[in-house]
């Protein structure tokens, strides 16, 4: 039984194997990119509709997208980014995902 | 657009809304439909270089995500437009729409938008001032006609959301 606090022998331990380990855990980003067919008010909103975003936010975004050619508009995992590209691309937006 | 002094769309409540347009603009509706269904049953589709905003990749540079992407989701997202197109095709002649066919008009309204404004190779430019003999002007003036319309469907649905 070991007791907390009781003098064990120091073990050697291997350094953790690291390298592509970490890239796992890092979240993926789903970005919509400025067209110039999609109406501002529309993708204002299907970022609601999709996300539940509020409309101030889904606005928000969206002016990003229009002036800066491009919006975080969500992350998580692989498997979210996905689903949330999908989503945007059935309405049209032109969505792509990548790990931050 | 105005259609005597009745709004384009009137909001009746949240699933349910009134569609004033003539009998010539539902018949472009459902042309345009008709048009973008036969070219979705084409072979390949989304190999189609003026469908290309209808397949969007998802990745801009990584091409093992774009292949994993469109084996998991290219059949569903090609199943799921010709879904909305084919339910607004269905319902142009109808003057009373609800929440849920409403919200395919604007998603196949808008897709239409994306293969016409593809093909005329539209820009964040103003259109173009066209001679009417242009061979461009009609499809023009349907993507400006659907331009008009996707914002007023897009007003009503936000007005109740």
């Amino acid at each position: 039984m070991t007791i907390i606090g009781a003098d064990v022998a120091p073990v050697e331990i291997d350094e953790p194997i690291i390298g592509d380990a970490p890239a796992i855990d890092r979240p993926w980003i789903v970005l919509v990119w400025n067209d110039p067919i999609n109406l501002m008010t529309y993708v204002t909103f299907v970022l609601q509709k999709v996300f539940g975003y509020s409309q101030e936010k889904a606005e928000s975004l969206m002016l990003d997208v229009h002036h800066k050619g491009r919006a975080v508009v969500s992350s998580g995992s692989k498997e979210k980014a996905e689903l949330d590209v999908f989503r945007l691309h059935e309405h049209g937006l032109w969505a792509t995902m990548q790990q931050d | 657009m105005a259609f005597g002094f009745k709004r384009t769309i009137q909001v009746k409540g949240p699933d349910r809304f009134i569609v004033n347009l003539g009998q010539q603009e539902r018949e472009v509706i459902h042309n345009v439909c008709q048009e973008l269904l036969a070219a979705l049953d084409e072979p390949d589709p989304n190999r189609n270089p003026v469908l290309r905003r209808l397949f969007p990749v998802a990745h801009t540079a990584d091409e093992d995500i774009n292949a994993d992407y469109q084996e998991m989701v290219g059949a569903d997202l090609l199943q799921s437009r010709r879904e909305v197109i084919a339910r607004v095709a269905a319902t142009t002649d109808q003057r009373e729409l609800d929440r849920a066919t409403l919200e395919s008009w604007m998603t196949g309204l808008n897709a239409i938008r994306l293969v016409l404004g593809t093909w005329l190779d539209v820009s964040e430019d103003r259109p173009p001032d066209l001679d009417p003999e242009d061979p461009t002007a009609h499809s023009w003036a349907i993507y400006e006609f659907l331009g008009v319309l996707v914002g007023i469907v897009v007003d009503a649905l936000a007005q109740t959301a």
